[in-house]
């Protein structure tokens, strides 16, 4: 890849700025010096050139402060290998970024393959180098400590750290873990885990510590019980000896009692409250003699008020005469009452009828009718309104007819005259719509010009046989596209295979070479020969001790010489036979890639013959020359197809066209006939405009046809009407008629009967008032007829003169009720007496009784006592004393047997045998305290034992603990982890290097010597390589031949030895890879004129097999570069 | 009926995790199984559900501690008296519930097995067989007890479902058989990740781990509510763990410094941070400048301000290589350098060495077999680390 041109469009400060760096013919060497003051933009430049290369990253833009991120736009214009000078742009998107000249997105693969799959980093890092990196480069490499390896690699890589690198990871890894180590983290977690695992082993319950501790328990539990029943003996004998003391106490007592009770009567003992229940006695018997002789004097003043109310022998009959008029009842009300009355009431009465007949009379007269007709024009309430409601549908009727009528007549005014019946234009509506989808022609017209048109385009480059081309037939498109395309990569794969075997073969050659020089080294010795030259000089020392001669002495010391020779350099030579046994290797590689690689080749070859014969095909097919490119396949055929579509386009046009216009024909014919039908005139020249004119005006002659046909059915139905209302009219005045035919009116009419009708409701309710009044006096008269009867009959119970019942009818029964009421009163009296009577001897013998009863109860309470001449309440008191005696001893005798049953048999009898036994209480009281002390102990043994039983249950669980062990565990598999990776990279790392030194050093070191002798010449005279047990070292030669470590070289020389080993790697990676531009910025500003002329020179090597880019802002480096290197471009930063 | 479900307690089971090297959350997830128990028990209680339903590993074999028994009849009991029946059977890591060994459990706590093999709760008739030993290769299933008919019959089983008959040593039982052997509700334990399975109206529920122990479990943390009504059961999961795990995964090859990697690394786990509990964040990256060391530091100072994410492990891997990018020289020669015997015979004795100096708990970590595997790494961690020493 070459830089031609960077255009920064809008980036940073720039806006359509350019650097142009030229080319340079005839050898010369590609080297651009790009001056510029500071802050002029040599890093924004440098930044817009990566940007290009590798896109934009994310986030904000470190030069987006004059244009917006999204408006930056950078550019170049890049010679790229197979493609030559492309130009690109990059902006800032974060996809399809990468665009052409004309802002066309671009695949990234056109510069990734250009970069060889490096991205920015790696680019930075390998193709970048400025004053400080070059300084700090080093620097570093003193931490290599001249080793090969390393000091190659950060000349091919860009990168110095490596020797750092594996320390950190060494040391890493040792962190972790290292032998007998006393502070890693892995003897410090273990140290942990040890400690925490003892801690959960002691604080786990498990099954076996739980049994343990039960047995604990059971065993103090055992020994509690035990001195529990030793307790509990001890309060037994110390029972049984309170027991036997109570029965020695209480026997002496019962003796005592024995002696009182022989001056005491004789006799059982008193049932309980005998005392009480004989002075209970003593004043119940008082009590009753007082009750009967109260009751003697109530039976004497009874009899008395017996006599003096006798029974009424009239009492009953009289009762029954009054309670039968009582029930008696004219018009459903009881008779007595309506009677009380009826004389009062039936005058007013007759007064009433009287009115009734005087308002009779004066509607009869305002009616015109004579007294006689009364009984005709009394109608019922139901003929009444039959009546009414006849006469008024009369009335209703008359006017509906009416109205009827008027509706009739005013219709048949309106309707007027009929107009003449439309004709059927839909046969002509058809012919002509018909006739309208085919009239217009000129979009066919339209359609075949355009179509003629595109078939003289398509045919326009082809040869006059394109037609016959076409008709044989066209190749399938994807079958050239395919054949194309094979051809293309076959072509493109035909040269990388030829390429390919050419690298291998110079690869071969190499590698052949190099096993060669391997093999001719000395050190290369194998076992074999080693063993050999000892087999010889044993052989030469057994003829030296037989011969003992100068000849064999001079053998044996030749023989003695090559096998400590081949000793030595098989000691030595482990490296070399590595890299023999590499050397080989690598040759035995190379010989089976090239092999492969001519197999490739060949087989390709035959592929891209085969296939040069089917294009030959192809190319006769579509009327091309045999010997036409691959590429021209495509887009002749896609010609071809395009002009047989066009054909095929005008053809189908052209028929489409001629249809059309006999469907026109045709269509014009059938409306001239379907006018004939209607009787248009056909001959006329513009047919189809009459036709439509007929078919616009067909509307309004079939609308007014349509409305006088309504009005027509409007008619009929309202003369219909008419007859309806005129019929319902006549049979409401028959009806009316028929109803009012016997009615002795004046006037019948409607209106006549209208003014009727309130008289006749007004007489037919006089009527019905004058029939109730008559029924009420018949009532009245009956009532007082029925009680003067009752008065007689009262009478004659009495005895007295039924006159009296004829004039004062009420007065008899009134006094006949107040003798009624006398006789029931003295019947209550007398009844009263009897029963109280009654009561009081029944009382009084209840009386008697109870005294006998308690009388014999009495003598019941002393029954086999003795002391019967005292007086009951003395005799008692006697008898309770003796009682309360004998409870006494019956108490004591109790309590012994009591205080015996309650102890042990044998225990109480022991301690009875005791007695008399003064300190035997106090013997036993000790034993018993003793006992309880025992008891206690074993008590709290017992819940100790429980307690921790149960404390191994509740104790505090100990997941801290475990979680920190799994935390440490966790920690340690991923330290464990790390600390593998890290040893096994610097294992790993440290083979490679030597690989790198091995693999490297054939083409990089005359490079890197002659760079840096070129730049610190005379100081330096070359370069050599140590062999040593940790590996190869790197090492200065000063003049003279002295060599110097690279560790010990001052920082300067470090500095330049670290350049030149980037130059080497520049070199390296430009002959395989390829080259890409090397950015220098300022990396001379601190070299003096000479170092930095040979700098400069060597940026001159950069160009003769790359492209060199040299910032800088010194004008005298400008002007020293145009001096070194011929041809040199030097351009100004843009303003 | 409503059933609170779960399995696989593992009760003093820790947390694996280097999360916990946080003094704070160290101190806080220290009894995190018997917390998540404590939590389960008291949602059981708070939603008055019908009974509690535990499906075996309730205590774990490398933890045997009869204080757990003690905790578990302690919670079980607080249920029991807050009206909270329950269920259970035992699992592969149960010896402790051995009824014969150690006695019954309680009233109203209800342990399975040949012996006494249904339950009947609120008309709902449980059934459930224990395991006897820490191994059983055949299926449960043939001796669980025929549904009771007129009534919904729910089953507890310890199996690794669907595993090899005669093989898996956790009573492997065909969930097509399970599903059809009659069952409303199927309550499984044994699987650390929850799933439910349906067929018709026939429920399976796996509840999964209530407390994820290791990034492996992160699935679980949950605990699952079914309803029996008339239909076909329905379910609910519930959060329940006091700690989750979770993957952050990153790509950091856009990145070029310290700067632009924090703000990555800070909005990912900011973005594994859940509300009300605890997060052991794994983090992947995809770097070939930012080694692992300088990851783990930077995210270990991010997450001293962002509450409740913690840092479990970090792994960098490289970014798949270019097509037809020029590969670095030391790593090309490096991987060159794996194919030599000489080489590989002194990375199995530098390993060997490393893994006999390991407790013999993580000592799997450098197995023989992960060679490889190290070795790809070890590539990588030289090549990060040499660019990230260029880049400083």
């Amino acid at each position: 890849m070459r830089l031609n041109r960077l255009d920064l469009i809008r980036y940073g400060r720039f806006k359509d700025a350019e650097i142009v760096l030229p080319k340079h013919g005839n050898g010369a060497a590609d080297v651009t010096v790009i001056f510029g003051p500071n802050e002029a933009g040599k890093s924004t430049a440098f930044h817009g050139f990566m940007d290009l290369l590798f896109g934009f990253k994310g986030g904000a833009h470190p030069y987006a402060f004059k244009f917006e991120r999204s408006d930056l736009l950078v550019g170049a214009e890049l010679d790229l290998p197979g493609r030559g000078a492309v130009i690109l742009r990059r902006n800032g998107k974060r996809s399809r970024s990468l665009l052409d000249a004309q802002d066309r997105p671009l695949e990234e693969a056109i510069l990734g393959g250009a970069l060889h799959g490096l991205d920015r980093d790696a680019y930075t890092e390998r193709f970048s180098l400025n004053d400080e990196s070059l300084r700090r480069g080093g620097e570093r490499i003193a931490g290599a400590q001249g080793d090969l390896g390393q000091l190659l690699h950060a000349g091919v890589s860009g990168l110095t750290g490596i020797a750092a690198t594996l320390d950190e990871l060494s040391a890493r890894a040792d962190g972790f873990h290292k032998k007998h180590g006393r502070a890693t983290w892995l003897k410090t977690g273990k140290d942990r885990l040890t400690e925490i695992g003892r801690e959960l082993r002691a604080d786990r319950l498990t099954i076996e510590r739980e049994r343990s501790l039960r047995r604990d328990r059971d065993r103090a539990t055992a020994a509690f019980e035990e001195a529990a029943a030793a307790l509990r003996q001890a309060h037994q004998r110390q029972a049984a000896a309170k027991a036997a003391q109570v029965w020695y106490g209480r026997s002496d007592e019962l003796t005592r009692i024995d002696e009182a009770l022989t001056a005491f009567p004789s006799g059982p003992d008193l049932p309980l409250n005998t005392s009480e229940r004989v002075a209970g006695l003593v004043e119940k018997i008082a009590n009753l003699e007082a009750r009967l002789a109260e009751a003697a004097e109530d039976i004497l003043r009874l009899d008395t008020a017996i006599s003096e109310n006798a029974a009424d022998p009239l009492a009953e009959p009289l009762a029954a005469e009054l309670a039968r008029l009582e029930q008696l009842t004219i018009d459903g009300a009881p008779l007595m009452g309506r009677a009380t009355t009826a004389q009062a009431d039936l005058a007013r009465r007759f007064d009433e009828i009287r009115e009734q007949d005087r308002l009779i009379r004066d509607v009869l007269t305002k009616l015109s009718v004579s007294e006689e007709a009364l009984s005709v024009l009394v109608l019922t309430p139901d003929a009444l309104e039959d009546l009414n409601r006849a006469t008024q549908d009369v009335l209703t009727a008359r006017a509906a007819a009416k109205a009827a009528q008027d509706r009739l007549d005013t219709a048949r005014k309106q309707m007027g005259e009929a107009p003449q019946e439309p004709q059927d234009l839909s046969a002509l509506r058809a012919a002509h719509d018909a006739w309208q989808t085919v009239a217009d022609l000129t979009s066919h017209e339209t359609a075949t010009d355009q179509a003629a048109a595109r078939l003289t385009d398509a045919v326009a480059g082809l040869p006059a046989t394109w037609k016959g081309l076409i008709e044989a037939g066209l190749p399938a498109r994807e079958t050239v596209d395919d054949v194309a395309r094979e051809y293309l990569t076959l072509t493109a794969q035909l040269t990388s295979a030829e390429n390919e075997r050419e690298s291998h073969a110079a690869e071969l050659a190499e590698a052949r070479a190099e096993r060669e020089a391997q093999e001719a080294a000395p050190d290369t010795v194998d076992i074999a020969s080693t063993q050999q030259a000892r087999r010889t000089r044993d052989l030469t020392w057994k003829g030296h001790r037989a011969e003992m001669t100068d000849r064999s002495a001079d053998a044996f010391e030749e023989a003695m010489y090559a096998d400590d020779s081949a000793r030595a350099h098989y000691q030595t030579g482990t490296e070399a036979r590595q890299r023999l046994q590499a050397a080989r290797s690598r040759e035995r590689t190379a010989q089976a890639r090239l092999d492969t690689a001519k197999a490739r080749l060949d087989d390709i070859a035959d592929r891209h013959g085969s296939l040069s014969e089917r294009i030959a095909s192809i190319s006769r097919a579509i009327g091309l020359p045999e010997d036409s490119a691959a590429s021209a396949l495509a887009a002749r055929h896609q010609t071809l197809t395009t002009a047989a579509a066009a054909a095929a386009d005008l053809a189908n046009a052209q028929a489409a066209l001629k249809s059309r216009q006999a469907r026109k024909a045709a269509a014009l014919t059938a409306l001239s006939e379907a006018a004939q039908q209607v009787g248009l005139d056909t001959d006329i020249a513009n047919l189809p405009s009459h036709a439509l004119k007929s078919l616009t005006l067909e509307d309004s002659h079939r609308q007014a046809w349509t409305k006088w046909q309504k009005a027509q059915e409007t008619v009929a139905e309202l003369d219909t009407e008419a007859r309806q209302a005129g019929s319902e009219r006549d049979e409401a005045e028959r009806s009316l008629d028929s109803l009012t035919a016997t009615l002795p009116l004046t006037d019948r009419s409607p209106a006549g009967l209208r003014s009727a009708l309130p008289h006749l409701r007004a007489l037919q309710q006089l009527h019905a008032d004058r029939q109730k009044l008559s029924t009420r006096i018949e009532a009245l008269e009956r009532a007082i007829s029925a009680m003067k009867d009752g008065a007689k009959r009262l009478c004659r119970i009495l005895g007295t003169s039924e006159d009296e019942a004829l004039t004062d009818p009420l007065r008899v029964i009134d006094d006949a009720r107040a003798r009624a009421t006398a006789a029931r009163r003295a019947d209550e009296k007398r009844i009263e007496a009897t029963e109280r009577r009654e009561a009081a001897i029944s009382a009084r013998d209840r009386a008697e009784a109870n005294r006998n009863e308690a009388q014999s109860e009495l003598n019941d309470c002393f029954s086999g006592q003795g002391a019967s001449d005292l007086a009951p309440s003395d005799r008692v008191a006697q008898l309770v004393e003796r009682d309360r005696q004998r409870a006494a001893r019956a108490t004591a005798d109790k309590e012994r047997k009591s205080a015996r049953d309650s102890v042990d048999p044998e225990l109480f009898i022991d301690e009875l045998a005791r007695l008399p036994d003064a300190v035997r209480a106090t013997e036993l009281e000790i034993e018993q305290k003793d006992a309880q002390d025992n008891r206690d102990a074993a008590r709290d043994a017992q819940r100790e034992a429980e307690r921790i039983y149960k404390e191994a249950f509740d104790a505090a669980d100990r997941s801290d603990l475990a979680t920190e062990q799994a935390t440490i565990l966790e920690e340690l598999r991923d330290g464990a982890h790390r600390a593998a990776v890290a040893r096994l990279g610097v294992l790993a790392a440290r083979g490679a290097l030597r690989r790198l030194a091995a693999e490297r050093r054939s083409s990089m070191l005359q490079d890197v010597e002659e760079a840096f002798v070129s730049m610190t010449a005379p100081a330096w005279t070359g370069v050599d390589v140590w062999s040593q047990d940790e590996g190869e070292k790197l090492v200065g030669i000063q003049p003279g031949g002295g060599s110097v470590p690279v560790e010990q070289m001052s920082t300067g020389t470090m500095g330049q030895l670290y350049f030149a080993l980037r130059l080497a790697g520049y070199r390296a990676f430009a002959r395989d890879p390829g080259p890409l531009p090397m950015v220098l910025d300022d990396i001379m500003e601190t070299f003096d004129d000479t170092r930095a002329r040979a700098a400069l020179q060597l940026c001159a090597e950069i160009g003769k097999g790359g492209q060199a880019i040299l910032f800088t802002h010194h004008a005298h480096l400008v002007e020293l570069a145009r001096d070194t290197i011929p041809g040199v471009g030097v351009v100004d930063m843009p303003a | 009926m409503r059933l609170l479900i779960s399995a696989d307690i593992h009760l003093g089971s820790p947390i694996r995790s280097a999360a916990l090297r946080n003094p704070e959350l160290g101190e806080r997830l220290k009894q995190a199984s018997r917390d998540t128990f404590t939590g389960l028990v008291d949602l059981a209680i708070v939603e008055q559900v019908d009974a509690l339903v535990l499906a075996g590993d309730i205590f774990d074999n490398d933890h045997p501690d009869l204080k757990s028994r003690a905790f578990l009849i302690a919670q079980l009991s607080r249920a029991a008296e807050a009206g909270v029946p329950t269920v259970l059977i035992r699992g592969n890591h149960d010896a402790l519930l051995d009824h014969r060994a150690h006695g019954e459990l309680g009233p109203n706590i209800h342990l399975l097995h040949k012996g006494t093999p249904t339950v009947e709760i609120a008309g709902v008739a449980f059934h459930g067989l224990s395991f006897d030993a820490a191994h059983e290769t055949k299926s449960f299933l043939p001796d669980y007890p025929v549904p009771v008919p007129g009534k919904r019959n729910v089953g507890l089983m310890h199996t690794s479902l669907d595993g090899a008959a005669g093989h898996d040593p956790y009573a492997p039982c065909s969930s097509k058989d399970l599903m059809a052997n009659g069952y409303d509700l199927w309550c499984l334990g044994h699987i650390h990740a929850p799933f439910e399975k349906v067929s018709g109206p026939v429920l399976a529920v796996m509840p999964g781990i209530p407390q994820p122990r290791h990034f492996g479990e992160r699935s679980g943390g949950t605990v699952t509510m079914v309803t029996l009504a008339d239909g076909p059961p329905e379910f609910q999961r519930h959060d329940i763990g006091r700690m989750g795990f979770a993957e952050c995964a990153l790509d950091l090859t856009e990145c070029t410094n310290q700067q632009e990697v924090l703000r990555s690394l800070l909005d990912g786990l900011r973005a594994a941070r859940v509300d009300g509990r605890d997060t052991a964040v794994r983090l992947q990256v995809i770097s070939d400048r930012f080694a692992t060391e300088m990851i783990s530091e930077l995210a270990g100072e991010l997450l001293e301000n962002i509450d409740g994410v913690y840092l479990d492990k970090v792994k960098v891997v490289a970014p798949p290589a270019k097509p037809g990018a020029v590969p670095d020289d030391l790593v090309r020669l490096m991987q060159e350098e794996l194919d030599e015997s000489g080489f590989r015979l002194a990375a199995s004795e530098m390993l060997e060495d490393l893994r006999l100096a390991l407790p013999a708990e993580i000592a799997d970590e450098l197995d023989e077999d992960h060679l490889d595997s190290l070795l790809a790494e070890a590539i990588a961690e030289v090549s990060k680390t040499l660019h990230a020493r260029g880049a400083e």
